[in-house]
């Protein structure tokens, strides 16, 4: 295992050239995914379409990848990247483990691969929710790193099965209406009960911990699943520079807590109290976003958080939810 | 750099268009890792899903297998599962996943990791429109390697019926993949022995997609001959190089992302030049198989009847097993008709080969066509030899028929009545622009 100052000093596979928008998530997760791979070990990404797809590799435009401007002597240090369509990238991941395995078994191969499967919510959750769970379900021996973003960004911002609970989405206006009143789909625990050698909750916004569970993923047995919350900021409608601001509050106030996991040790949930009177108020969370201005409000002049009129019940419901993921993550990082 | 406890010094690579290719697989070890399955040439009785799965198996290139069941050609993946479980040693490796989506993209993947190797599944009806989506992909990916077998049965699944049609068949005309018809056992071997040879060929790089009618073919036992595996490889070595092209793991490369317009238009015309090449390399693979193993090669039909030259009164285009029945009942109806019939049985259905067939049906008075998947107009194949025929003075007559819809037996009655309509077109035109015919009557 490398020291995260080490890590931090690799060269990245995932450079400048991106048009993700400015301050996206999945580019600060990306940039970090690149140094940990760039450890003499042979990196084949597969990649669902996605933002993270369409805004990094339109050739023969700038692309975002690569390492270095010349051909490398060494093998260890190029790369591939594939694509397929939205709810393949799990798939596509496993088919390239089992060929290098099998060519392996035949001695027609003596450098070992990392295999890192990327997609975002509808690639994951939605139309890849059967794709992602038979991949992890047959134990392959791969990394899948979801972004998770909560909405569909790269059609337009839509409800995903991910969307938290009243957030308004281009599908689920809050206009006249309350928003997202789904409960989102419990993800972290399918993953587990299909079978992940490995499941984490983590985001760039805790930089040494994403680090190191991307680095640990790579040796794990089994699948490993790394869900990276991914503040959107076009979806969620926040100021630039504040990404990992929102990223660590969202974590800290219970949206989505740092979760690490592996199957035979348990896991631990951190930097986020399971008493709500130790974490940051979910109310602050919610006022950094327009998704939720029908929610709440700030007073301009004490720069208080308050509930909008007539909203007061639908806080206190959401406080509720957040509570009740707080308690499911903690009853996960128990599990064997 | 060390990885699997081995120091690595500098890697061999040379630039290509798809990116750096290193030189860090040796196939030869795959090759040497290959069991035979049948050591000598042996003549065989089964079925053609048998047939099939033989074939695949004995090729060196092939190591892994991921497959779907579904009726009619689950017993593909059985028969590949049952003799790769049976192999002591073997490192072939059966994958079985959760849906024929599944299966499409795993050849993504696994032709896209190395596209040295062969992947092949068997598909029939609705499991290849479940695939849909990424057989799209993959007719435009230049992944040669990758083969679909489709075993023919009506893509509607409604009502319900596991016999059928090839509809299926046409429906995925435009997927583009290399569409190959093979009727009989023997036919069904040989077949998917020599479509790698043609997908992977590097002015090609096109998925291939041999088929053979469900039930009907895939189900019924006879005898062909099995090749030992030696002889096989040694056919497909003369076709087979290793790619031009790096794959991701001895790549350093990008496939399937996203493009800018300009250049997926250029992508698109590409794929369009490299379907086209089909018609050149098939009769070189085809004859090369004749000349090697005393049986015919892949062509762009089969031949029943035609005089070295002159005109002939009718001819036949039709495909598949029911083709036979047409076979057996021909020079009894011509000769008491007092007319001469030929027949085509189609074997390359894409790319369509519009001039052979133009050169060869010139030559009729009235074409007789037989469509057995359901269309909306004319037929699938009518449309074809319409196209190939037009502008041809005097324009034979084409008479398109409708018959063994759903999968249903052309009996010699029905072959009848179709050739009675074609003796009629002789001398009048046709009745209507197509003709249904079932159990030996017109409807």
């Amino acid at each position: 295992m490398s020291s995260f100052k080490e890590i931090a000093l690799k060269d990245s596979c995932f450079r400048a050239g991106s048009t993700l928008c400015p301050g996206c998530m999945e580019s600060v997760a990306f940039q970090n995914i690149g140094r940990v791979t760039d450890n003499g070990v042979k990196t084949i990404f597969t990649i669902g379409t996605s933002c993270a797809e369409v805004s990094t590799l339109a050739f023969p435009n700038v692309v975002a990848w690569g390492r270095g401007d010349d051909s490398s002597d060494d093998f260890g240090k190029s790369f591939s990247i594939l694509h397929n369509v939205f709810e393949s990238a799990p798939t596509l991941a496993e088919a390239t483990r089992d060929v290098a395995d099998a060519l392996m078994d035949c001695g027609a191969l003596d450098r070992k691969v990392q295999i890192i499967s990327t997609g975002g919510d509808g690639g994951a959750f939605s139309i890849g929710l059967r794709t992602l769970l038979h991949t992890i379900h047959r134990r392959a021996r791969v990394t899948i790193v979801i972004l998770v973003n909560e909405i569909f960004a790269n059609t337009g911002f839509q409800y995903s099965p991910a969307t938290m609970p009243y957030a308004d989405t281009s599908t689920t206006p809050a206009e006249g209406a309350p928003g997202n009143m789904n409960p989102p789909l419990d993800y972290i625990h399918l993953a587990i009960a299909a079978g992940a050698g490995m499941v984490a909750q983590l985001s760039p916004a805790h930089g040494k911990m994403f680090v190191k569970a991307i680095e640990r993923s790579l040796e794990v047995e089994g699948t490993a699943v790394i869900f990276v919350p991914a503040p959107c900021i076009s979806g969620w409608k926040f100021e630039d520079g504040q990404t990992v601001e929102l990223a660590l509050l969202g974590a800290r106030s219970g949206v989505f807590p740092a979760f690490t996991w592996e199957r035979g040790k348990g896991g631990s949930v951190k930097d986020c109290s399971i008493e709500a009177s130790e974490r940051p108020d979910v109310v602050d969370f919610l006022a950094m976003q327009r998704r939720f201005a029908h929610l709440v409000q700030r007073d301009k002049v004490t720069g208080e958080v308050k509930p909008k009129p007539g909203r007061e019940q639908d806080i206190e419901n959401l406080k509720g939810w957040v509570q009740g993921n707080v308690e499911r993550m903690y009853s996960l990082a128990n599990l064997k | 750099m060390s990885t699997i406890g081995i120091e690595h010094g500098p890697t061999t690579h040379v630039a290509t268009p798809g990116g750096e290719r290193y030189d860090i697989l040796n196939l030869e070890r795959v090759k040497q890792a290959h069991i035979p399955f049948y050591p000598n040439q042996e003549d065989v009785t089964a079925d053609g899903n048998t047939a099939a799965a033989i074939a695949t198996l004995q090729m060196w290139r092939a190591l892994i297998y991921p497959g779907f069941p579904i009726t009619p050609s689950t017993k593909w993946i059985e028969t590949v599962a049952a003799k790769v479980g049976a192999q002591k040693g073997t490192k072939k490796r059966v994958k079985l996943l959760e849906a024929e989506h599944a299966v499409a993209d795993y050849m993504v993947g696994a032709g896209a990791a190395c596209r040295d190797l062969i992947f092949s599944t068997a598909t029939s009806s609705v499991g290849l429109d479940h695939m849909t989506e990424t057989t799209r992909s993959l007719g435009a990916s230049g992944l040669g390697n990758v083969m679909i077998i489709n075993v023919y049965r009506a893509t509607a699944n409604f009502p319900l019926c596991i016999e059928g049609d090839p509809s299926d068949a046409m429906a995925h005309r435009d997927d583009g993949f290399i569409q190959i018809c093979a009727r009989g056992k023997q036919q069904i071997y040989d077949t998917v022995i020599q479509a790698p040879c043609l997908g992977m060929h590097p002015e090609v790089m096109t998925p291939t997609m041999p088929g053979y009618y469900g039930i009907k073919d895939s189900h019924r036992n006879s005898r062909f001959t099995v090749e030992s595996d030696g002889a096989i490889h040694e056919f497909q070595d003369r076709w087979l190089q290793p790619c031009h092209l790096p794959g991701t793991i001895n790549g350093d490369t990008a496939m399937g992302n996203c493009v800018t317009s300009r250049h997926f238009q250029g992508f698109k015309i590409n794929q369009k030049r490299r379907i086209e090449r089909v018609l050149d390399i098939l009769p070189q693979i085809g004859a090369d198989f004749e000349k090697t193993f005393g049986r015919p090669g892949l062509r762009f039909f089969d031949e029943t009847a035609w005089p070295e030259a002159g005109p002939v009164d009718i001819a036949v285009v039709g495909m598949g097993p029911d083709y036979g029945t047409f076979e057996s009942v021909r020079e009894a109806w011509a000769k008491k008709n007092n007319v001469s019939v030929s027949g085509l049985a189609l074997r390359l259905l894409n790319p369509f080969p519009r001039d052979a067939y133009r050169e060869k049906l010139q030559r009729a008075k009235v074409v007789l066509v037989v469509n057995q998947a359901h269309h909306s107009g004319r037929g699938h194949l009518t449309l074809d030899v319409a196209d190939a025929l037009a502008g041809i003075e005097p324009q034979p007559r084409i008479v398109s028929a409708f018959a063994g819809m759903g999968g249903a037996d052309v009996s010699e009655a029905t072959w009848e009545a179709m050739l009675d309509e074609a003796k009629d077109a002789l001398t009048t035109a046709p009745r209507q622009p197509y003709m249904v015919f079932h159990e030996g009557a017109r409807l």
